[in-house]
């Protein structure tokens, strides 16, 4: 019997895409519910009740949340500013290299690059110590490992912006915003309706799916808070790897807990955001 | 005369795209202008517009100098080649923009955009986004949202290029009955010879950065480099 080539590809989908998600959720779900695991004794609730009676989730869960819309809020603010002012000059084959160029380096690096410039024994401290601004290392700002997560932001800013400049130059090339600027003009739109009405709603709509994806991707970034950030409260990826790695092994139960939690709510959260829209990217 | 132009130059670096441009325009009438890609057609419609500053020369609009006005501020509505639709909006708001921009009541705008979907035989379209309309109805979009503003003055650059036969012809038809309606006056370029002399109270000649405009048709047809002639002597012979 001849096997048709969209079953194939449904199959194939299933099993690199769906399958190895599904059995680690699934294994993560029986882990926090005691079902395996080496010191759990069969399912109990004890673990959930912990992790949600310490509120530790969901105060990382609210960090983690406020530092991605900040660092997406910026990137995206700049990169539409950027594209709006400096379009003409983008074109150019060298500042086009340029906003690749941070595309290319990892996040890790990001994360060492900032620490090496920013920590109080980095390059700014000492620069700012040689020109007598500080006498010693702790005068010098908390700008890594800091309560305001300065560090964390700056290296998601500067990871996620140049990508999201070349979208928006990429969209604003494609939907031909510039005829279409004119033509707002020559219906009478002054600079400043150009941009409401016309340039900002035609890229955010175009765009908006890879938008919220990146704020989830940052939602669940590991490198860089690892790096940049303080001890508590965490960002969730950090506080789910400390909890699976401690040496108490309970700890780990309620590691698997948060990791839980963190998928079901961004799931959710995708579910509800994409599923009206999957009609077109401009339906209203 | 409504609108006048003076003495029109632009040029594109070393080239001279618009040279010594010079005309004048009854109100609420059409001048066809016909000429061939790449003879300054889309250039000079563009300066008059506003969107491409000229060299030298002077525009005069119902008597004012609009030579140094800015584009958004002359009331002249420069329509593209193509149906150039705002793709976020539907075809009632592309249709509204105009008047949204003026901050014109809400039900005035309702009551006027209905209207114009109603003349340009678009009942039941209103909320359909560009995508979902075929490329007549785009373009029928594009007049309204041009004519819904009131211009002084309409630019229309080959509006009806990208439409197949029948759809433009019931475009030009359209098109002489929403310019009588709304008392339009307008520019009318386009490269085909047909066009022009159905569309144009008046008809001008383009070649070459220069723009002949004829005192009556029977000029333009006499005249041997608009190609009437042999136009006639090919449908001829083949009789």
């Amino acid at each position: 019997m001849k096997i048709k080539k969209s079953n194939v590809s449904i199959l194939l989908f299933v099993l690199i895409g769906v399958v190895p998600f599904a059995a680690a959720f699934i294994y993560a779900l029986l882990y926090s519910f005691g079902v395996i695991g080496v010191a759990n004794n069969g399912f109990t609730l004890q673990f959930w009740e912990s992790v949600l009676a310490s509120g530790i989730f969901f105060k990382s869960f609210l960090y983690s949340f406020i530092i991605a819309l900040t660092a997406v809020t910026i990137s995206v603010g700049g990169a539409l500013w950027i594209t709006l002012k400096f379009k003409k000059q983008l074109e150019k084959r060298f500042l086009s290299f340029i906003i690749y160029l941070p595309l290319a380096i990892p996040g890790v690096v990001t994360g060492f690059f900032t620490l090496q410039l920013f920590s109080k024994g980095g390059f700014f401290a000492r620069i700012s110590h040689k020109f007598g601004l500080i006498t010693k290392a702790s005068e010098f700002p908390d700008l890594v490992n800091d309560g305001l997560a300065f560090g964390i932001l700056l290296s998601f800013v500067t990871m996620v912006m140049p990508f999201f400049v070349l979208l928006f130059l990429n969209v604003y090339k494609n939907e031909r915003v510039e005829e279409l600027s004119v033509l707002a003009q020559s219906l009478g739109a002054n600079p400043n309706q150009i941009a409401l009405r016309v340039f900002l709603p035609i890229l955010i709509k175009k765009t908006w799916v890879l938008i919220v994806l990146y704020f989830i991707f940052l939602l669940g970034a590991y490198e860089v808070p690892l790096i940049l950030g303080q001890e508590s409260p965490q960002m969730l990826s950090v506080l789910i790897i400390q909890e699976i790695k401690q040496y108490d092994l309970d700890k780990i139960s309620e590691g698997y807990v948060v990791a839980v939690l963190y998928t079901l709510i961004v799931s959710a959260a995708a579910i509800v955001l994409f599923l009206p829209k999957r009609k077109s990217a401009y339906a209203n | 005369m409504f609108l006048e132009v003076q003495h029109i130059v632009k040029s594109f670096g070393e080239e001279k795209v618009v040279k010594d441009l010079n005309f004048s325009l009854e109100s609420k009438q059409t001048l066809s202008i016909l000429g061939k890609s790449g003879c300054g057609k889309t250039t000079m419609l563009k300066t008059i517009g506003g969107l491409v500053a000229s060299d030298s020369g002077k525009i005069l609009l119902n008597g004012e100098d609009i030579t140094e006005t800015k584009p958004e501020k002359r009331n002249i509505v420069y329509l593209y080649q193509e149906d150039l639709l705002f793709p976020h909006l539907n075809a009632f708001e592309n249709i509204a923009f105009g008047l949204r921009l003026k901050k014109i009541p809400e039900g005035l705008i309702k009551e006027e955009v209905n209207h114009m979907l109603q003349s340009l035989e678009l009942e039941g379209q209103a909320d359909k986004m560009p995508t979902e309309l075929s490329g007549g109805q785009r373009q029928r979009v594009s007049f309204g949202r041009a004519i819904s503003t009131n211009p002084s003055l309409l630019l229309l650059d080959e509006p009806f290029g990208s439409l197949d036969t029948g759809t433009r012809q019931r475009m030009q038809e359209l098109f002489k009955k929403l310019t009588a309606e709304y008392k339009i006056t307008s520019l009318f370029v386009t490269h085909d010879l047909k066009e022009a002399v159905l569309m144009g109270d008046q008809i001008g000649f383009m070649h070459d950065g220069i723009l002949k405009v004829y005192e009556d048709k029977k000029d333009f047809i006499q005249d041997p480099e608009t190609g009437v002639q042999n136009e006639i002597d090919f449908w001829g012979g083949l009789i």
